[in-house]
């Protein structure tokens, strides 16, 4: 068996800065990665989507490079970039051409240092921020769902249920204090990593790390509020107009063990087993056999991404001569006949070589064609913040090719049980043709 | 490089010294059967990447029915002489490989990625679904069932929607009108009409097989040669096709999306192919336009005015006839001050010349996101597939960066000019026809369409 190995160093500067470095001077080009630990999930209560709208506000303008000149200073040196925000952290990237390396690393310690925006940017980033959840939910077809469905349906602790995305009144609240408090809280050098990777050296790139982010001051460790469930006695269900859509969906979803436990590693695989395309056991039963569905996927989003509790949600577009009934029976004969029987030692073999193969491209992969190593960037990044490792990046799959059989039908049983489910129905208005108006 | 200190603060860093952009050397062969092969080696990660293309696609067949060639494409990795829909997808698993099958207007295409050490069995299933496809009954009426399910759906979405009125518009008779088939389509698809594609398609003659990864090109070429070395079959005969409509003046066409929150403007007109000497003027032209996050279009009406969240505009390279567009998802009330802008921004380029510092910027932009794809086995092949399909000279990766610095402010306006049609723009907006049909009707008389493509009464 090949196996990849990334070359990685670390360092952290004297005010808590984590700076990992993972060269390969292969091509000319250099991604730079920021990762703050805080993500929507913790973002403050009353002020559902903020996480969100902030990451926005970093685009607006520091101490020395006003409005315009972020996306300007990246885009003229022949790079590209952007920010996500995600559960438990947000992240701000770019990928250049590598003589542009230092021009990045002084925007981002400069927006680090200090963030300079004010009512107008606010109130313009909010204007685009609510026509980005038009577009991305409320004009679209199945529209959020299920990831701003599920999560009020299955939790209870506001940290959990919110709408990630934000309702529109609590946007319309956000002021600049917040906005400050905000970075002032969570936007320090010991709550973030700073990442190199390609065309950089080691020692070039921690100079550089040290003469551009060395003097910004730390701060308080940020409070982090308790993201912790109560615990679940029975299966939860919600319902969710689908307002343009033809089909009926449901979304199920079962709460995933903690990470980097031996019984995350077995649900990993057999989240593979069940959603691993159209040899998966979704699919394969309820699309290609007993033709039910139109669509059967889904599995755990972003494994390696979160630090808090989550899913593993399958996501079923059914026929409409299917009630909703027969197909979640259907769906439960597929976990049934895990539980019964586990999964046979060869397709365990199958799934490891899959699961190997889709990891090195993880790790190689770019986001959206041109941002290369976006997953590697990734991984180095959640487990230097999360498990406080970044070689975890060439150990991790160990554990995933180390599952047994009997694991795989132990966390089957364990964890795929109606207590620990969540069942998001979202039913269509309109069977499909609409009259004009 | 020029300056910029009087733009940025002096604390920026200066750009430092540009490292060579190198492309990997291609091994080319063509086969005693006609197929021609193109490997690169990129060692980034334990894997390759793959396409095998056929120059053919939907356009070709479309006098028979519409989308017949995608759905050939789907129906292809469900069966073959030797393995069962069931076997094939298992298989894939077993060699840690993914696979897609897809047509589009002018090409079809089986696109593979698989570890190394499962290359041969990864090459000798993709020979086995491009050669003894044997389109099973059972297989073939679950996909069109399903397709029908999928035709039904996309005509809830406002980009579809606003795509396939665009391109009703702007190619009438040609068959790039056409973007996807009616329900009434899919349910008179016969098997053995797709049969009769694939064997006009998948041909060797017909074909090119891209690889790029962890290999050596030799011994690939060698393993390539037994595998696909005893397959034959000639290309299919070119058809012409009618010529695209004139379009003469600013037409407005409305597609009523009854309760949308949000109005799906597109905007297009007709441009020009990859091989058009215009095509890199056109190109920067564009990206300095609506192509970049730094371009005017998206300065004005979303981090200037809010108005939409992701505008962007595009050239779209289709192997006949190309277009430009542009696009934005705008609020319900601001779909006319959006166009104003849109167009405003348009006829800037036309009428007053790019100064100096903007063309630098928009060159840098264009020059260096074009080597980002040097980094993975899916960015080379990617940048490789397109000088190959659009038949471009064999340095086209190696000059593009001096083509894109040696353009000047004058071009961008002649560009613009003669492909930023404004006079004869054609103009699609998708929403609530109570909340937009005033705002819409400022640019011209609309044509009203429900969003089942049926006109209905202005």
């Amino acid at each position: 068996m090949s196996s990849l190995q990334i070359p990685i160093e670390h360092s952290t500067l004297k005010n808590g800065l984590r700076v990992i470095i993972a060269p390969d001077a292969t091509a000319p080009v250099v991604t730079v990665g920021v990762y703050y630990k805080i993500g929507f999930r913790l973002e403050p209560q009353g002020r559902s989507g903020f996480a969100h709208l902030f990451e926005h506000m970093m685009f607006q303008g520091s101490e020395n490079a006003p409005k315009m000149q972020h996306i300007k200073l990246i885009n003229s040196s022949g790079g590209v970039l952007n920010g996500s925000t995600m559960y438990d952290v947000t992240n701000y990237y770019e990928a250049v051409p590598s003589n542009g390396l230092e021009r990045v690393l002084w925007l981002e310690a400069d927006r680090m240092r200090a963030l300079k925006v004010d009512d107008e940017n606010l109130r313009n980033q909010r204007d685009v921020v609510k026509e980005e959840v038009r577009v991305n939910v409320l004009n679209q077809p199945y529209g959020g769902f299920p990831w701003l469905d599920m999560p009020p349906v299955a939790f209870r602790n506001w940290a959990n249920a919110h709408n990630f995305y934000g309702d529109f009144h609590d946007l319309d609240a956000a002021n600049l204090a917040d906005v400050q408090t905000f970075f002032k809280t969570y936007y320090v050098p010991n709550n973030a990593v700073l990442l190199m990777l390609g065309d950089v050296t080691p020692k070039d790139g921690f100079a550089f790390a040290e003469k551009y982010f060395g003097s910004i001051p730390a701060g308080a460790a940020p409070p982090f509020a308790d993201p912790t469930e109560p615990p679940q006695s029975e299966e939860r269900r919600g319902r969710v107009e689908e307002k343009f859509g033809t089909l009926p969906a449901m979304a199920v979803a079962y709460v995933m063990p903690a990470r980097r436990t031996p019984d995350w590693y077995a649900m990993a695989l057999l989240d593979q087993a069940l959603h691993g395309g159209r040899a998966g056991r979704a699919h394969r039963e309820l699309v290609l056999e007993k033709q039910i569905a139109v669509e059967a996927e889904g599995g755990i989003d972003d494994i390696f991404g979160y630090n808090g509790p989550a899913q593993m949600t399958t996501r079923i577009l059914h026929k409409p001569e299917y009630s909703d009934v027969a197909t979640l029976a259907a769906f439960d004969a597929i976990l049934r006949e895990v539980q019964q029987n586990g999964i046979p030692e060869d397709e365990l073999q199958h799934l490891k070589v899959k699961w190997r193969s889709d990891y090195y491209s993880t790790l190689e992969g770019g986001r959206g064609g041109y941002m290369p190593r976006y997953g590697l960037m990734h991984l180095l990044a959640c487990f230097t913040l999360f498990d406080n490792d970044p070689s975890l990046v060439n150990t991790i799959l160990d554990g995933f090719l180390a599952v047994k059989r009997e694991d795989i039908q132990r966390v089957a049983k364990k964890y795929l049980v109606p207590e620990n489910r969540a069942i998001v129905f979202r039913a269509p208005v309109n069977s499909g043709v609409k009259e004009a108006a | 490089m020029a300056s910029r200190a009087p733009e940025f603060s002096p604390a920026v860093p200066a750009l430092t010294a540009e490292r060579a952009v190198t492309w990997p050397k291609r091994t080319r062969a063509r086969l005693a059967n006609g197929l021609e092969v193109v490997l690169a080696e990129a060692h980034s990660i334990p894997k390759f990447h793959g396409e095998l293309y056929f120059r053919a696609g939907n356009a070709l067949v479309s006098d028979r029915s519409t989308g017949l060639a995608e759905m050939t494409a789907t129906l292809v990795r469900t069966g073959t002489a030797k393995r069962t829909s069931r076997q094939i997808e298992e298989d894939l698993r077993r060699l840690g490989a993914d696979l897609g099958s897809s047509s589009g207007q002018d090409t079809s295409a089986i696109g593979f990625a698989g570890l190394s050490e499962f290359s041969e069995p990864l090459l000798q299933l993709v020979n086995e679904l491009a050669r003894e496809a044997s389109f099973p009954d059972n297989e073939f009426e679950r996909e069109r069932r399903q397709k029908l399910e999928e035709v039904k759906l996309e005509r809830t979405s406002p980009g579809f929607l606003a795509s396939e009125r665009l391109r009703k518009i702007l190619y009438g008779a040609h068959p790039y009108a056409l973007v996807s088939p009616s329900e009434a389509q899919v349910a008179a698809y016969k098997r053995d009409d797709l049969q009769t594609v694939y064997r006009e398609i998948y041909t060797p003659e017909n074909a090119l097989l891209m690889l790029v990864g962890d290999f050596d090109p030799q011994t690939m070429l060698k393993t390539i040669e037994k595998t696909f070395g005893t397959w034959s079959g000639r290309k299919p005969a070119p058809k012409e096709f009618p010529a695209p409509p004139k379009l003469q003046g600013r037409r407005v066409y409305l597609v009523h999306n009854p309760g949308s929150v949000q109005t799906q403007i597109l905007i297009g007109c007709h441009a020009i192919t990859r091989k058009h000497p215009d095509w890199i003027k056109l190109g920067l032209t564009n990206s300095l336009y609506g192509g970049a996050f730094n371009s005017r279009l998206v300065m004005n009406i979303r981090e200037d005015k809010g108005y939409t969240y992701s505008p962007r505009s595009s050239v779209h390279p289709l192997r006949q006839h190309g277009y430009f567009s542009v696009s934005a998802a705008v609020r319900n009330d601001v779909v006319a001050a959006s166009l104003t802008e849109i167009f405003y921004e348009i006829d800037k380029l036309r009428s007053v010349p790019v100064p100096d510092t903007e063309l630098a910027d928009a060159q840098n932009y264009l020059t260096g996101v074009f080597s980002m794809g040097l980094a993975t086995q899916e960015g080379l092949l990617s940048q490789f597939s397109t000088v190959e399909l659009n038949e471009l000279p064999a340095d086209y990766l190696e000059t593009y960066r001096d083509k894109v610095r040696a353009v000047a402010s004058a071009d961008l306006m002649a560009a613009a000019r003669k492909y930023f049609d404004s006079a004869n723009m054609q103009i699609v907006v998708v929403g609530d026809r109570a909340q937009i049909e005033e705002q819409a009707a400022l640019f011209g008389n609309p044509e009203i369409f429900d969003n089942q493509g049926n006109r209905l009464a202005s």
